[in-house]
């Protein structure tokens, strides 16, 4: 017999069973059915449809889980400022028994806080007042310890900038809140509040700690009131540092005093004095009304209306182009400007960024003061400096345009790996010249003591009288400047320093000019800060670089006084 | 020609050679429950920190035994089952009993007996026993017979007595399936449909009676499924962890070794009760609906045995293990997903644990059976041919 047998015979009761049994199969395998599609949709629903984060352990406590604001880094990712979680106290009034003498115990601990106060704030009717903010936690553990019933901690992000004082100005300062206040933590204050990414600064820190110790060390070696360094990349227009003096410490609690707060480098606007010749040569070369070779007749003072225009160091004589910039004549640097025109002034002051606010993220940021009515005595002592007034950090931005190539860039506080294309404001070889008569500046004229061996120093002193009460000046009230960049071959910082009102010193026989109060700063903050910039010293009597900075000084009618 | 040691003398059907029979075996079959207990196998290795020691190669170890177990008891002639269901259940019912005389605490239940070297949980094999002792007696009966309530009380005593028993262990999970398995193979035996309404109107009324029996932890388990969050660090703690991370999964999963809640400990019991909760965490919904798949076509198998089955004791065998099958896998994944109160119900296959295995491989080992031996026709005593 086959043993897998096709020939059925059920009777009729079986057959019926059967039936019934398939029927029931069926339904059965409905339920199941049914059964999978619920633990489905539960495994659908709980795994793809909920909220998939995990709860935060560490936080269960019931506090809030806001994490601080971002951190601030400079550019090679040190830490300029942070947030801490750290306790505030507060008090209950409701729940303290004896509000005097709870005050009188606290006192005891939060020595600063004043026991009255504390008394009269226990009393209220409110349910909360705070009594301290941001504790240490040794302060914590000792108010703890005195178990004074009513009185809680809550904790809170407190703003901390381990370099204190240093990166004040750049960075600014928050509230008790966590709201900026100032300089980038007002300028990005959303980002920072959002974002857990840090703020990547442009600053440089040991750059800044130098240009911030030798700028101290002029002010009080000058008796300055106060003074601002400025270091920029002359191609990407990234601040390397940027110092105010006098500045303060933000993690401070007290009031910061107006004159600290106030930032120089930015919202400072200055009368620059001598060091706008290298804008007012730029732009005479560019115009091509003068020439390297040519030059101006310097012997006798201009007189227009009621003024008259001296030079400082006068010789009296025929000057050449070169000798003006090197001797920062005033006579001569008019005679230019007067070549070149009103017109042309203006327009170049307004192409080179000096008539307007820079593009600069922080809120402090000053504007420029310039004639509404650009007269021809206008343009005379624009020349020179004077009637035009900008920031510091509009002069730092615009040597570094005039010596990079010609190229505006930008300049920024944050990092830029990317530079844009920038904006020609003059020739490559009104650049060069720039960067020739600048070199010649440090190596025959008044800049001689920012000569640091090796660098290539290139700049521009500046002695600017400040205005006086009456729309005079000051005789003895000086802004002494000294803008510069290097290497001048290819430069690649710029540097400026700049002292508010230096008093002449026996140590520099009486003198508080730019070339005796700020050249020996950039000196210095070159000498020290270009190793870490990667900025190598190179034999400056090595032929090809002579070549390249190489220029004639002529003298009286094309005949040739000397070469640099 | 013929294996003799797998003769059954005295019924008059020849019996099919062994080459036929391991022919017919229904390899799919076996390859879905290998699968299954591959995944089971990956889990307890992921449980253990990505180690297979100590759950992952004894996990392997058991399936090997059962696998082997499952085959031979495959190979059986089916009639060699009817005739020692009745003894099997006797031989359970008195280790149940055993276990109620001198039962290890384990658990803080007694359910275990030593035998040692295997501790043995006789309330999982009851679950196999039951359904072959079932299987009988409705084969026994004719359709009109069943119709009779008379008939129907000795079946109904075949489950109370270990249902009882089980209870009183109390192992109030066991019970419920036990009851729920035997419930099906009465529905497919033809029971009337209006006796399941009396039963199910009687289990209703008798729930507050009944909450007077349960025993404390039982009350507080369904009073935490009721509202898990009134108990998040006692009773409530399981299924919170458990949808938590389940949930962490999300979509695709955090990857295999990777679920961190599972290897962080918040999950408990990960590698028995808990462990779909891991895989779900590790290999995220796409994972555990993959896993459910598995079970979905091996249940697919188990009613297309029963419908190709011409007896109906082979019929009823193999819906009351694809039933059991469903309800373990059901009841697991409902309870630490949330939707059913927490009942000690390991994963079939997949959770760490020797007797669930045993009990699941010998009941697949007779639906292969009942497969290969779905033509063989059966007397209503069980004993001869009509």
């Amino acid at each position: 017999m086959n043993p897998i047998s096709r020939s059925v015979k059920i009777d009729g009761v079986a057959k019926q069973a059967i039936e019934i049994g398939r029927n029931r199969l069926l339904v059965a395998g409905c339920l199941i059915a049914l059964g999978f599609a619920a633990v489905g949709g539960r495994v659908i629903e709980l795994s793809a449809l909920r909220d998939h984060n995990e709860p935060n352990v560490a936080s269960s406590s019931g506090t809030t889980l806001t994490t601080g604001r971002a951190d601030i880094l400079d550019r090679n990712g040190m830490l300029l400022a942070t947030s801490l979680r750290t306790p505030s106290l507060y008090g209950d009034p409701k729940e303290i028994l004896d509000a005097d003498r709870a005050a009188q115990r606290l006192v005891t601990v939060l020595t600063d806080l004043n026991p009255a106060e504390v008394a009269a704030q226990l009393k209220t009717e409110r349910r909360f007042v705070w009594l301290k903010r941001t504790l240490t936690p040794t302060e914590q553990f000792e108010v703890n310890n005195l178990g004074i019933p009513g009185l809680h901690f809550q904790d809170e992000w407190r703003r901390v900038y381990p370099q204190g004082p240093l990166t004040a100005h750049a960075i600014g300062y928050t509230n008790v809140d966590g709201m900026g206040l100032a300089g980038l933590e007002q300028a990005f204050d959303d980002v920072l509040r959002s974002g857990r990414d840090p703020l990547r600064l442009s600053l440089d820190l040991r750059v800044q700690h130098i240009v911030r110790e030798e700028l101290a060390r002029q002010i009080i070696s000058f008796e300055g009131i106060g003074g601002t360094g400025v270091v920029l990349d002359v191609d990407s227009g990234e601040t390397i540092a940027m110092v105010s003096l006098p500045d303060f410490d933000p993690n401070g609690s007290g009031d910061i005093p107006d004159e600290a707060e106030f930032n120089r480098a930015s919202l400072g606007v200055y009368e620059m004095g001598s060091t706008f010749k290298i804008f007012n040569t730029a732009m005479a070369l560019e115009e091509g009304t003068t020439t390297l070779t040519g030059g101006y007749d310097a012997t006798n003072p201009i007189k227009i209306s009621r003024f008259t225009i001296n030079d400082d160091h006068p010789k009296a004589r025929w000057l050449s182009t070169p000798e003006i910039f090197m001797y920062s004549s005033n006579i001569g640097s008019v005679k230019m400007a007067m070549d070149a025109g009103t017109e042309a002034q203006k327009t170049f002051m307004g192409r080179i960024g000096f008539l307007g606010k820079l593009p600069l993220e922080l809120p402090e940021r000053g504007r420029p003061l310039w004639p509404g009515t650009w007269r021809e005595i206008n343009t005379m002592t624009i020349a020179f400096g004077h009637g035009i007034s900008v920031s510091p950090m509009h002069l730092a931005s615009g040597v570094a345009t005039v010596v990079n190539g010609g190229i505006k860039q930008p300049i920024t506080l944050l990092r830029t790996d990317a530079p844009g294309p920038g904006e020609r404001v003059i020739s490559e070889q009104t650049s060069h010249d720039m960067r020739r008569l600048m070199r010649l500046v440090v190596l025959g004229g008044t800049g001689r003591k920012s000569a640091a061996e090796g660098y290539l120093i290139g700049g521009k002193t500046g002695t600017a009288e400040k205005p006086g009460g009456r729309g005079g000046y000051k005789k003895k009230s000086l802004i002494s400047s000294f803008v510069a960049a290097f290497p001048m071959n290819a430069p690649r910082y710029v540097v400026l320093i700049m002292v508010d009102e230096p008093k002449g010193q026996k140590h520099s026989h009486g003198y508080a000019s730019g070339g005796w109060v700020a050249a020996p700063a950039v000196k210095r903050i070159v000498e020290r800060a270009a190793p870490l910039l990667g900025v190598a010293a190179v034999d400056e009597n090595a032929p090809e670089i002579r070549r390249e900075l190489m220029i004639e000084v002529p003298s009286r009618g094309g005949k040739r006084n000397a070469t640099f | 020609m013929a294996v003799s040691s797998f003769r059954s003398d005295g019924l008059n059907q020849p019996e099919l050679t062994f080459g036929q029979k391991l022919a017919s075996l229904n390899w799919m079959l076996v390859l879905l429950i290998t699968m299954i207990a591959g995944i089971g196998f990956l889990m307890l290795f992921s449980a253990a920190n990505g180690d297979v020691y100590p759950w992952a190669v004894r996990h392997a170890i058991r399936y090997g035994v059962c696998l082997m177990v499952m085959v031979t008891i495959a190979m059986v002639d089916i009639r060699f089952w009817i005739r020692s269901a009745y003894i099997g259940y006797v031989l359970v019912l008195a280790l149940l009993l055993l276990v109620e005389i001198m039962g290890e605490i384990g658990m803080g239940a007694q359910r275990w007996i030593d035998l040692g070297v295997v501790q043995l949980q006789p309330s999982e094999l009851m679950k196999i026993a039951l359904v072959l002792a079932l299987a009988r007696f409705f084969h026994g009966v004719s359709y009109e017979e069943v119709g009779n309530p008379l008939t129907l009380l000795v079946p109904l005593l075949l489950i109370a007595l270990p249902a009882v028993l089980v209870l009183r262990q109390p192992d109030l999970g066991t019970a419920l399936m036990m009851l729920a398995g035997s419930g099906a193979i009465f529905f497919l035996a033809g029971v009337r449909i209006w006796k399941f309404m009396l039963v199910i109107a009687a289990g209703l009324a008798a729930v507050p009676i009944a909450w007077q029996f349960l025993r404390g932890y039982q009350k507080q388990r369904i009073l935490t499924f009721l509202d898990p969050e009134s108990d998040p660090l006692g009773s409530g703690y399981h299924i919170l962890q458990s949808k938590i991370a389940l949930g962490s999964g999300g979509m695709f999963g955090k990857g295999f070794l990777k679920g961190s809640q599972s290897h962080l400990n918040f999950l408990p019991e990960k590698q028995t009760d808990f462990i779909f909760t891991m895989l779900a965490e590790e290999f995220g919904m796409v994972g555990g609906l993959a896993m459910l798949g598995l079970y979905v076509l091996t249940i697919a198998y188990g009613f297309a045995i029963a419908i190709r089955c011409r007896s109906q004791f082979g019929r009823l065998v193999a819906m009351g293990v694809t039933t059991t099958l469903f309800l373990y896998l059901f009841i697991n994944v409902a309870m630490v997903m949330g939707l059913i109160p927490v009942v000690g119900v390991p994963l079939p296959l997949i959770s760490y644990g020797g007797t669930a295995m045993l009990t699941m491989m010998i009941g697949l080992g007779l639906l292969l059976g009942v497969s290969i031996h779905r033509d063989v026709r059966i007397a209503r005593s069980g004993v001869d041919e009509e």
